[in-house]
């Protein structure tokens, strides 16, 4: 079980622990929640979305300095 | 979980304020509505107008530019954007080219104004000559002055800039804390200006969360520029919008809260500080101030002075 996290530049593949939520997965690579908007499969999803198996994450940064 | 106003499974947003969760068609609207539905509330803009988008290339200014363009190709207004480059290596450049490519897919006038031309000055050679003020001050003063003059040039009857509630919240937070009433007095959904020389500015955004608008401009699809600008990172608004951003999480209503208690105040605000100023013409540049060189003008013989000090102190 794996899933692939895209986060600005950065891109590389995660085991996945089970019921991870969006909301967990920022929490652990320290990103704030209100600066990012986040998709799954290229589409955006909530803080509560459960991460599946081989799904492609991607943080997208929105809101820089504060 | 569904959309509360379709069913459709799929949403992309919760809004902790209201309880509301929307799929992505129906936050589009929902945005979309509460733009347009503001802007007709607060009469920010008529029928006939004339409307200069300050473009960026960011993310507030490419959003109202796609709302404000269902009045254009409904022919209700005039629609035109300028763009300024403030001279900041690589930062700017893409930018620039996302805004000029959402113009010419509107097929509306824009112009490229850089503050070299304008005051042989970029904002990096401002910055690197050690100036005594933040560069946000002078970005802002040189901003305003070559927004107002482009867009009275184009004929423009309003100026939109694309401020957010995230912005207006900041600010309302930053003038009080400094004690600066009379920049409180400013802030609001449209300006009033003393003179004619200065063009409408008004801000359609200005109840929307910033994080909203990043929503809008990737459910939307549309390119827009998302980094930091480098010089922001140590200003005092920044420290401010981190601490209105913690307060938010256990209180999601305080940005709207602020900016209601706020409008209702600044009426007498308003009435207690009415500046009363006479406005001249800047000697030096002939634009509307109320002293008798303009901000713009007195900044930049300040940091030509300061160049020149520099070499001197170089040299010798
Ligand atoms: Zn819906
Ligand atoms: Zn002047």
């Amino acid at each position: 079980m794996q899933f692939t996290l895209i986060n600005g530049e950065k891109k590389e593949t995660k085991p996945l622990k089970k019921n991870l939520t969006i909301k967990k997965l920022l929490d652990e690579i320290e990103t704030p929640l209100e600066t990012v908007v986040v998709k799954k499969n290229g589409e955006i999803v909530i803080e509560e979305e459960i991460i599946q198996d081989e799904d492609i994450i991607e943080v997208i940064h929105i809101i820089y300095g504060g | 979980m569904k959309c509360t106003r379709c069913d459709k499974a799929e949403i992309i947003i919760e809004r902790k304020h209201s309880g509301q969760r929307l799929c992505i068609e129906c936050f589009i609207l929902s945005i979309q509505k509460k733009v347009l539905k503001d802007i007709r509330k607060q009469k920010l803009i008529e029928k006939g107008d004339r409307v200069a988008v300050a473009l960026s290339g960011g993310k507030d200014s490419v959003t109202v530019l796609d709302i404000l363009n269902s009045l254009y190709e409904r022919k209700i207004i005039d629609l035109m954007a300028i763009t300024i480059d403030e001279g900041i290596q690589g930062y700017r450049d893409e930018a620039i080219q996302i805004a000029a490519k959402h113009a010419q897919q509107l097929g509306i006038k824009h112009r490229i104004v850089s503050f070299k031309e304008c005051f042989n000055l970029s904002l990096d050679e401002i910055m690197a000559s050690d100036p005594s003020r933040g560069a946000c001050t002078y970005c802002g003063v040189l901003r305003r002055w070559i927004i107002n003059k482009t867009a009275r040039e184009m004929g423009a009857t309003k100026i939109v800039t694309g401020h957010n509630l995230d912005d207006e919240t900041q600010s309302i937070l930053m003038n009080y804390l400094e004690g600066n009433i009379d920049n409180l007095t400013r802030i609001g959904a449209r300006t009033f200006p003393a003179s004619d020389n200065f063009v409408v500015k008004i801000k359609p955004l200005r109840e929307i969360p910033e994080k909203e608008v990043g929503i809008y401009v990737l459910a939307r699809n549309l390119e827009a520029h998302f980094a930091g600008c480098p010089y922001s990172r140590d200003s005092f608004r920044a420290e401010i919008a981190q601490i209105v951003k913690d307060l938010s999480k256990n209180h999601p209503t305080i940005m709207y809260s602020t900016l209601r208690g706020f409008d209702k105040i600044k009426i007498a605000l308003k009435k207690e500080y009415s500046p009363g100023f006479n406005l001249k013409n800047c000697i030096n540049c002939g634009e509307p101030s109320a002293q008798k060189l303009c901000r713009a003008c007195l900044f930049c013989r300040e940091i030509e002075k300061h160049i020149h000090r520099n070499k001197f102190n170089a040299n010798y």
